[in-house]
């Protein structure tokens, strides 16, 4: 396997006051493997487009070093040319129609393929000839989407790419990109928030809360990686004092933890004491760990 | 499951300016039609009021009026549509070229290159206009739409085409400028872009005024002719050229 990202120490901040200095990534390190769906998950505003422009040469560093391709992507004709990233708030020319942007793309994208971007706008319902400035929340996502797909660009990123899509298109989406990624394998991450949606398609999870990368996993170990355990209160408070909870809620005399890596020994000990355990989803996980420190801890507990 | 990534062969550098150039002008409506649909509309309201003019300043007041013509200012709109037209195309272009993969420095040598080659054309069609306006009498009227004072008035066609492209990147590059500083900075740096022109401005004015050197001024212009003074004016638009490709070199796509 090899890395077509490499991530060590960078940091992104704004403004140059301290006060006022915002710090947009920070102090983040990771590798994305080649051939592979990266999902990049994370509230609005923990600073997922910030990451991307960052990783596709839009952005400057603040400090920390970047390779895609094994290179700085800075100014890099060799790097960009196999990169794609049309964000979600991209702005397109005042001139410009679908159409344009179809006729444009092509020259930018050597492995670009007309009959799959035509056979996209289809299957999406794009009006070409309508100006971009005119389009939809939904269809302009679309057009974002085609582009994204058709490009074939060996390291293409996506954006939000769901935004105003209706369930259709969405599942449209999904199907397509995987069907089209078994065929022509690339280097994709998606970005999102709508985690349910998407976790079955991803491979590996990069979690960023305020700027940090808090979870870097295989989204298979993740998946198995926390459980819930439900029973008495007494009973789970006892069963979890030892170990590392997520997560707790409380309704009455019940209780409810998430807990973290627990092993198959852990699972029986947690039958044995009569308690239940039940799957946490992607999404369910990410909550959690995201909502962190921000909550206390006991807080679902009533008195 | 077939594994068929097309290895297709990295671009050119040419090739990557050139589709730079293809970006800008996508829609040719903005770039081509719609400056010439409007040009050709004001001539048309220009040579109706030639019309009226001469109709009724009679024989003896003709040679006036006609002198007064080639002061004309009816075609400057059209140098005043390519800076707002450089603005436009950087500004929209540039965020868009960036998520397509283009490098900061490929976008500038292509927007660069489309000014040069739509300035080659629109100088082109000033020519052919001019021409023509010669041809004609004045379009039938003894009118001066094409052949103004500031355009050179009698050249021969060769020159009027230099002073016509002369002027045309004059008024591009200026724009080329304005745009980079609002790319890079938005409405604040443009501001205070606005604010330091306008006092350079009217410092020298003051300095040539207070110096009484003025005289001078119009001297020198005189010296260098038309065909002289519009090629000076080749050294501001290679210095906005410039300036606006080192401030895009740090420009983010942001907001």
């Amino acid at each position: 396997m090899t890395a077509v990202v490499e991530v060590a120490g960078l940091s992104k901040h704004y403004g140059g006051e301290r006060g006022s200095r915002v710090h947009a990534v920070t102090d983040a390190g990771f590798a994305l493997e080649e051939n592979r769906i990266h999902g990049l998950l994370g509230r609005n505003g923990a600073g997922k487009t910030t990451l991307m422009q960052l990783l596709t040469g839009q952005e400057f560093a603040s400090s920390g070093e970047i390779r895609v391709f094994g290179q700085n992507p800075v100014e890099n004709a060799k790097v960009l040319d196999r990169v794609c990233f049309i964000k979600e708030s991209q702005r397109y020319p005042d001139d410009f129609r679908v159409k344009h942007v179809l006729a444009t793309a092509p020259r930018f994208f050597a492995d670009w393929d007309e009959d799959f971007a035509d056979e996209l706008v289809e299957r999406f319902r794009v009006p070409v000839g309508r100006r971009m400035k005119k389009l939809s929340r939904g269809q302009l996502s679309a057009v974002g989407v085609i582009v994204g797909l058709a490009s074939r660009a060996p390291l293409t990123f996506f954006d939000e790419p769901y935004l105003g899509l209706d369930a259709v298109a969405r599942r449209l989406f999904y199907d397509t990109l995987l069907a089209d990624f078994a065929e022509h394998p690339r280097t994709v991450v998606l970005s999102t928030h709508l985690i349910d949606e998407v976790s079955n398609l991803l491979e590996h999870v990069l979690v960023i809360d305020e700027g940090r990368i808090i979870i870097d996993a295989d989204a298979d170990e993740l998946r198995g990686s926390a459980v819930d355990v439900v029973g008495p209160r007494g009973a789970v408070e006892a069963f979890t004092s030892d170990r590392e909870v997520l997560h707790r809620t409380g309704l009455g005399g019940l209780a409810s933890a998430t807990v973290a890596g627990l092993d198959e020994a852990g699972r029986t000990a947690a039958r044995d004491a009569g308690l239940e355990l039940a799957a946490v989803s992607l999404q369910q996980l990410v909550i959690r760990t995201t909502i962190g420190e921000s909550v206390d801890p006991t807080k679902g507990t009533p008195e | 499951m077939t594994t068929m990534t097309a290895v297709s062969a990295p671009r050119s550098a040419p090739s990557r300016v050139w589709r730079i150039v293809r970006l800008i002008t996508a829609n040719p409506t903005t770039t081509v039609v719609l400056p010439w649909a409007i040009l050709g509309t004001i001539f048309l309201l220009n040579w109706l009021i030639w019309l009226l003019i001469f109709a009724n300043v009679g024989a003896e007041g003709m040679t006036d009026a006609q002198e007064g013509i080639q002061w004309s200012g009816a075609a400057f709109y059209i140098f005043v549509y390519m800076l707002v037209l450089a603005v436009q195309a950087i500004n929209l272009s540039f965020p868009l070229a960036l998520g397509y993969g283009s490098t900061r420095r490929e976008f500038s040598l292509g927007a660069g290159l489309t000014f040069v080659l739509l300035a080659a054309m629109y100088a082109v069609g000033m020519t052919v206009g001019a021409a023509l306006e010669n041809a004609t009498g004045g379009w039938g009227l003894g009118g001066t739409f094409f052949r103004t004072i500031y355009f050179g008035g009698d050249q021969p066609w060769y020159l009027q085409l230099w002073i016509y492209f002369c002027w045309f990147l004059f008024f591009f590059f200026t724009g080329t400028i304005f745009a980079s500083v609002y790319v890079r900075w938005k409405a604040l740096g443009l501001i205070a872009t606005f604010a330091v022109v306008g006092l350079a401005a009217v410092g020298v004015i003051a300095l040539l005024t207070l110096s009484e050197s003025w005289n001078m001024v119009w001297e020198t212009i005189a010296h260098l002719g038309v065909v002289g003074s519009v090629s000076v004016l080749l050294i501001p638009s290679a210095v906005s050229a410039l300036l606006g490709y080192l401030l895009l070199r740090r420009a983010t796509t942001r907001g």
